[in-house]
């Protein structure tokens, strides 16, 4: 974390900031339950939701409490974390391509409806969330009344 | 030598180097859960309906198990948040907290989740008619059992379909009907297994026969004296060329004997002379043991099951009794089990081995060894903190993708 947002006011702000995130993954599990519990969904409309809150879930793990949106974005942390995420994507591709090559014996066929709400589900869902995640996290840090833009500009120690 | 430690970042990475080296690890971890994540969609995708024991888990549990994470998550960074502050005393608190929720994330896990698996059987049978039949028997009382409302009830088809289309047919591909249509198909070929714990069994009680006795066997008239009195028989008798039974042995106690007297020269032959209830779980327990013959006799005559799911109204399970000639397979909800308990041992043991390890670092910070440095150096301590803190959440991101794949899908 950078010197800049070592003041108290800052970690005051992040200390709300955690309890929200808690509640944020809390809600995240309980809709993924309620969804299962509630809904008879085909298995691809289900993988995609359940993935889908997952992938929001972790977002803010990584964003907030791995502090990862303070951090200096330099090419260590990210060009390996692309890296890695490459990797990954490589393989579950080779993995679908496998399965997509190989004939559906005795399987029935998504059919399309199931197919589109899937795919309208699928991008709805981390889109709503990411615009909830960038709502939360582009609100200001809270500053004292007196001097309210001076904290910024005067690169405070940490006291 | 001492190996400097820097707690400022270095300005070319923009990170302290301790900061670097986590991601870097935490970068190598996501490879191999990565890999293991591939297998399980592979394996999964590539499963033939209904072979996929999904609804077998427990929801509740684990669903609970993941809140327990997500708010030792949120203790960690509270803890390192102190520190930051210069405040140990809220650090001890926060992080007392976070090694409690660890501690009972294993605990669920390895003291219920585990074990009640290996408590669960699947007992699947060879004939249609016989795998109706017992599902007759196990599920009547339950299936008829009179509403609130009114004294009616369910057919006991409708109650197993209930039941299995929530477990292995949850999965639908073609509409609303897939799965009843897939339970149609597994009913009416009778490849559905019934599911329950094993309460007792009825085992051989063996008779041992000793025949004549072969003098060429390279074994001295003292050495079979001393085998056949250590068997509990008459060794004058026994030499003589005449033969006797050893009565009524358990099933260890005939086989030593039979091992032992064969070994001396003896002829023996093994007979059932009844068999005997033993109200016992079995624990581990497999097709051949249970299919084992004994003089053409099954070792195990049969088996005593309470469903799951046959709860009778006042929390009693009903009992069927299956004999064992109808059994064509029965496995525990061990890794031998299926596909899914295979990668479902691996997956969620790696996982409980990175728990561990993270309490056990984190007992080390807290100990007066680990507290020194914070007050050699206040900024490595919390530096410290801050990079453990990088892999809790980690282990927290590998629960928050696994609870939805092996619990949900």
């Amino acid at each position: 974390m950078s010197d800049s947002h070592d003041s108290p006011d800052f970690l005051q702000y992040l200390i709300r900031l955690f309890y929200m995130v808690g509640g944020v993954l809390v809600a995240g599990t309980l809709i993924t339950v309620l969804i299962d519990v509630m809904f008879h969904m085909p298995l691809p409309l289900a993988a995609i939701i359940g993935l889908a809150i997952a992938l929001v879930k972790a977002g803010f793990v990584v964003a907030i409490f791995m502090h990862y949106k303070w951090d200096k974005k330099l090419l260590m942390i990210t060009g390996t974390m692309i890296l890695t995420f490459l990797f990954f994507a490589g393989m579950m591709g080779l993995i679908m391509w496998t399965e997509g090559d190989a004939p559906k014996l005795g399987r029935a066929e998504v059919s399309v409806f199931w197919a589109a709400a899937a795919a309208l589900l699928g991008l709805a869902l981390p889109a709503s969330f990411t615009v909830l995640t960038i709502k939360l996290m582009s609100q200001p840090a809270p500053v004292e009344a007196p001097a309210p833009k001076a904290k910024r500009a005067v690169k405070k120690k940490k006291s | 030598m001492e190996i400097p430690y820097t707690v400022k970042p270095r300005p070319d990475t923009g990170l302290y180097n301790g900061k670097l080296g986590i991601w870097l690890f935490l970068a190598s971890e996501v490879m191999l859960f990565g890999a293991l994540f591939s297998s399980y969609v592979l394996l999964r995708v590539g499963a033939e309906s209904g072979t996929w024991s999904m609804g077998l888990m427990n929801i509740t549990v684990g669903a609970g198990n993941t809140m327990v994470l997500i708010a030792s998550s949120m203790f960690v960074v509270l803890a390192w948040a102190e520190l930051k502050q210069g405040n140990l005393a809220g650090y001890k608190k926060w992080k007392w907290a976070t090694i409690a929720c660890a501690v009972l994330f294993l605990v669920v896990k390895w003291s219920y989740e585990w074990p009640q698996k290996f408590k669960h059987y699947d007992v699947w049978l060879n004939d249609a008619a016989v795998v109706h039949d017992s599902f007759e028997k196990g599920y009547r009382k339950t299936a008829l059992r009179p509403t609130d409302e009114a004294p009616k009830g369910v057919s006991v088809k409708e109650h197993v379909e209930g039941f299995y289309t929530t477990r292995y047919f949850k999965e639908q591909s073609d509409g609303s009907d897939g799965s009843k249509a897939q339970f149609k198909k597994a009913w009416d070929s009778g490849t559905l297994a019934l599911s329950g714990h094993i309460n007792g069994y009825e085992e051989a009680v063996i008779n041992v026969q000793v025949g004549e006795w072969n003098a060429d066997a390279g074994v001295t008239q003292d050495e079979a004296k001393e085998a056949i009195t250590a068997a509990g028989g008459e060794a004058d008798q026994a030499l003589d060329g005449g033969t006797q039974v050893l009565k009524e042995l358990d099933y260890d106690a005939a086989k030593r004997a039979e091992y032992a007297l064969g070994q001396a020269g003896f002829k023996v032959t093994l007979s059932v002379a009844r068999y005997e209830k033993v109200e016992a779980h079995p624990w581990f327990w497999r097709t051949p043991r249970v299919n084992e013959d004994i003089g053409g006799k099954p070792r195990v005559q049969s088996i005593i099951l309470a469903l799951d799911h046959s709860d009778d109204g006042e929390g009693h399970y009903e009992e069927i009794e299956i004999e064992t000639r109808h059994i064509s397979r029965l496995s525990a909800y061990e890794p031998k089990h299926s596909t899914f308990f295979g990668i479902y041992y691996t997956i969620t043991g790696l996982h409980a081995a990175h728990v561990l390890g993270g309490i056990i670092v984190m007992l080390y910070n807290m100990l007066p060894i680990g507290l020194a440095v914070w007050h050699k150096d206040r900024e490595r301590f919390t530096n410290r903190i801050e990079t453990f803190g990088l892999f809790w959440h980690f282990v927290d991101l590998v629960w928050i993708f696994l609870f939805p794949i092996l619990y949900i899908l």
